[in-house]
């Protein structure tokens, strides 16, 4: 494994109410140079607290959180959002797309807030359309596209900015299995291809299995992790027994 | 759980849009009030309900009250546009279209009811404060509190009528396929402009055509020419709107600027709600023209008053004594005024008249002109002068078959009313010598003319009514009693126009705020989401403040242009004074938008940031 991309170091994070709720209770964790890491868990276990907190949404109630050797949480709020449009890509479940601006001003949107020279946005737009396939797209608006060609739109969004750290939460949570399978390739070829590292959340298994590692948080706490080796087949097989043991989730199947 | 149960929590658990309609309806409700504090007053019972100021005082009810109707009719408008989607979903559980009319009119009312009581307790406390402003305003010796038993009576029920019809009609307007069909998809979007530029040239073109023909004395069609070239400007300001608004986003999309910093976001925003933001800036517009035509025009009646009434009634004191009158008795009543003008420094002339009573014309020699205008004019023996006898009229030229002046040439003719408006048609100025063998009854006349005029209200009121006019014996008149009336009917307007300019600039500002509060939701959501992609709140500011500042200032731009224009087009009857005026409400209105505007930022902002 080369150089660490994210570095989180006893991560806690408590809801203060009535009732304190302890979503993360302590996790350590690394993520290197292009990797491809997808979190599993059952419902509640704080699977989605844990990528809030490292897509600086959720600030942590203990612990630190490094991006590229960066603490997120000590910069300004400006500072923070440059932050997440250089260092920074995020894939959603509901694909928080813009319905007010075209397919191309959607994926161009991290661009123009830094005002990079048009000729430059073009050349990367270009690029990147034509790596996902989503080229005949462009001019469209957002309501006019499918939810598999959302989430491959908010996809290009998410890395034309060749960000160092793709986060995607459920990213197929909203798909079609045909949809589910395209986005899950785009994905495996982003990340061997331009060398992302990717944190995922999921809790489909079959998704979870494009991974080459996956950990399972339970209880806001690292339960497990298993490495992926040579054959898919296999490893999707090890999932579901992880998750036989974890119990909640199966049902899901 | 009860039907009413449902409608109570209803309110309860969406507070925040209740409260806004809440209050809307309330602010009207509390004008209207105070209104009708100020008109069924004890000190105004004697007021003649025909007079100019019954009439205005009448008509400004009026307007309120219809104003509320409109304002509280989009309100609800506004308000059931927002709360479409839990309509949606009481539906599809299985509300029938008629529980859910039932469930809108009740809340209607509940709301209604509460807001009409606590606009009358409000009002109540209010109306002290009020009515002492009232009284500093019309200079009104007594306009004390007193309990407004028939004001309260009238606003309950008027209102009540009103809620219940607005209810009732508006509850017609829920549409059943639109609520579903808005739960299924979040996004409704909005149909853009389409170009019609033809059209708007079109509309200019008639615009000013109209204008034109307005301006030129063309006597064609009365007050149905007017009602048209309203209409017309309407239609063009609303075309101009629009398709500026269009063609500019349009140009601004191929700029180089439009893919800088949150450039894209601001267009896009203003792109996908053309239509209805459109819709806003022309309403906002209209109102605050109607504020800044109404207050000028105010002003400006404000502002002449002085000016008026001494080019009606040339002179403080003016008594005419007839020819029939007794010379005793006239110089008995002379005497005493100038007892009573005794304390005062003033100028006094004494000239007479000859009067051919059928034709009404005057005939008045050189040497009393002279005296009267402190000049030194000689006439030729066949030479004459005309002046006129009243205000605005042209003084008649023709002697071609006066019974004197046949062969006579005219000299000179003065515009300005020799003596007050209408008393003569027209007065000729004669030689000394012609106008002593004039034959026609001789008029006695005395005039007084005080120094700093305007101070002598009470002496005037004294003397006028000391000296009533006697028919075919005495006419006395007086600029100061002239001035003292105009100027306390001229107050009252003044009054009643500030209070509607405060209604119209707290509606169009309570419009915008319902406005933004009906898509706040769409905008949270939206903005949530760039928020997580890298947006900081700083970026996100300036996307608000510009979208806000267009939304808020474009309409004032428009406004005062229109204002700009109108009062060029009036230049030559405005005076350079009032023009200086307008200019300073101009200001003191753009102070208070640029107050309202950094309000409205600031709550929205907030509002769009929370969770």
């Amino acid at each position: 494994m080369g150089k660490s991309i994210l570095q989180v170091t006893n991560l806690q994070k408590e809801y203060i109410g009535e009732i304190t709720y302890k979503a993360l209770n302590g996790i350590d964790f690394q993520l290197g140079e292009n990797e491809f890491v997808a979190v599993m868990g059952p419902s509640g276990s704080g699977k989605t607290t844990f990528l809030n907190s490292i897509s600086t949404i959720d600030r942590p109630t203990v612990g630190e959180i490094l991006i590229n050797g960066r603490n997120p949480y000590s910069l300004d709020d400006e500072e923070l959002a440059k932050f997440r449009r250089s260092e920074l890509g995020f894939v959603f479940q509901d694909f928080n797309l813009v319905h007010t601006l075209t397919v191309k001003e959607n994926i161009l949107l991290p661009l123009t807030l830094d005002s990079l020279p048009a000729d430059k946005m073009q050349h990367q737009l270009k690029q990147i359309s034509q790596f996902l396939g989503i080229e005949e797209l462009l001019t469209k608006r957002i309501y006019e596209i499918s939810g598999g060609q959302k989430q491959r739109v908010a996809i290009a969004r998410a890395v034309i900015h060749e960000p160092s750290l793709l986060l995607a939460d459920e990213p197929t949570g909203n798909l079609d299995s045909k949809a589910v399978n395209d986005v899950m390739n785009l994905f495996s070829s982003i990340h061997t291809a331009l060398k992302t590292s990717i944190l995922m959340v999921t809790h489909d298994p079959y998704v979870a299995s494009f991974a080459n590692r996956i950990i399972f948080i339970k209880d806001g706490k690292l339960y497990n992790e298993i490495l992926r080796g040579h054959n898919r087949k296999q490893f999707y097989q090890e999932i579901m027994d992880t998750l036989a043991f974890l119990g909640g989730g199966q049902h899901e199947l | 759980m009860s039907f009413n149960h449902i409608v109570i929590q209803n309110i309860l658990r969406d507070k925040w849009t209740y409260v806004s309609y809440f209050l809307s309806s309330m602010f009207s409700i509390i004008i209207f009030f105070l209104f009708s504090v100020i008109v069924f007053h004890p000190s105004l019972t004697n007021l003649d309900p025909d007079s100019t100021l019954g009439l205005a005082l009448m008509l400004a009810s009026l307007l309120v009250y219809l104003f509320s109707f409109i304002y509280i009719a989009y309100s609800i408008m506004a308000f059931l546009k927002k709360k479409t989607k839990t309509l949606g979903i009481f539906m599809i559980t299985g509300a029938s279209m008629k529980q859910i009319r039932t469930l809108v009119f009740r809340e209607n009312i509940l709301i209604g009811v509460l807001a009409i009581i606590t606009a009358v307790i409000l009002g109540l406390v209010i109306s002290p404060l009020f009515l002492m402003g009232a009284k500093v305003v019309l200079n009104a010796e007594t306009f004390s509190m007193y309990v407004p038993i028939k004001a309260i009576m009238l606003t309950i029920g008027l209102f009540l009528v009103l809620f219940i019809v607005i209810s009732k009609v508006m509850t017609r307007f829920i549409n059943k396929e639109a609520s579903i069909q808005l739960l299924k998809s979040d996004v409704v979007i909005e149909k853009s402009i389409k170009p019609h530029y033809l059209l708007l040239f079109l509309s200019i073109m008639i615009s000013i055509g109209l204008g034109y023909f307005l301006n030129t004395d063309y006597d064609i069609g009365g007050s149905l020419f007017y009602v048209a070239f309203f209409v017309s400007v309407l239609c063009t300001i609303y075309l101009i709107i629009s398709q500026g608004m269009r063609f500019l986003l349009k140009a601004f999309e191929r700029s180089s600027a439009y893919m800088k910093q949150t450039n894209m976001l601001l267009a896009s925003n203003l792109n996908a709600k053309m239509k209805s933001h459109a819709n806003m800036l022309f309403l906002i517009t209209i109102l605050l023209s109607g504020v800044f035509l109404c207050t000028s025009i105010l002003f400006s009646s404000y502002y002449n008053v002085e000016k008026d009434s001494e080019a009606n009634y040339p002179y403080s004191f003016q008594y005419i004594a007839a020819p029939k009158a007794s010379p005793s008795k006239v110089e008995a009543d002379i005497e005493n005024i100038e007892k009573q003008l005794s304390t005062v420094d003033l100028d006094n002339y004494f000239i007479e008249f000859k009067s051919n009573e059928e034709r009404r014309i005057g005939y008045m020699s050189i040497s009393n002109y002279n005296l009267l205008h402190n000049k030194k004019i000689s006439l030729r023996a066949n030479e004459f002068i005309a002046v006129a006898g009243n205000r605005k009229t042209l003084p008649i030229t023709n002697v071609s078959d006066d019974k004197y002046l046949k062969q006579f040439k005219l000299v000179a003719v003065n515009e300005k009313n020799l003596l007050t408006t209408g008393f003569q048609q027209t007065y000729f100025i004669v030689p000394d010598e012609v106008y002593n063998n004039i034959k026609y009854p001789v008029y006695k006349t005395y005039l007084f003319e005080l120094d700093n005029w305007t101070a002598h209200t009470a002496l005037a009121k004294k003397i006028i009514e000391d000296f009533p006019h006697i028919y075919e014996e005495r006419y006395v008149t007086s600029k100061i009693e002239l001035y003292d009336a105009e100027m306390f009917i001229k107050s009252v307007m003044f009054f009643i126009g500030s209070m509607l300019s405060l209604i119209f600039l707290s509606a169009a500002m309570s419009i915008l705020y319902f406005y933004l509060q009906t898509t706040l939701l769409q905008e949270k959501e939206k903005y949530a989401g760039i928020r997580k992609l890298g947006l900081s709140k700083q970026e996100l500011f300036t996307v608000v403040s510009k979208e806000l500042a267009i939304l808020i200032f474009v309409p004032f731009t428009i406004a005062i242009t229109m204002l700009c224009a109108t009062l060029f087009a009036m230049r030559t009857m405005v005076s350079a004074a009032f023009l200086q005026v307008s200019m300073m409400s101009s200001l003191c209105f753009f102070a208070l938008f640029f107050v309202s505007f950094i309000f409205i930022r600031k709550s929205y902002f907030k509002r769009l940031l929370s969770n």
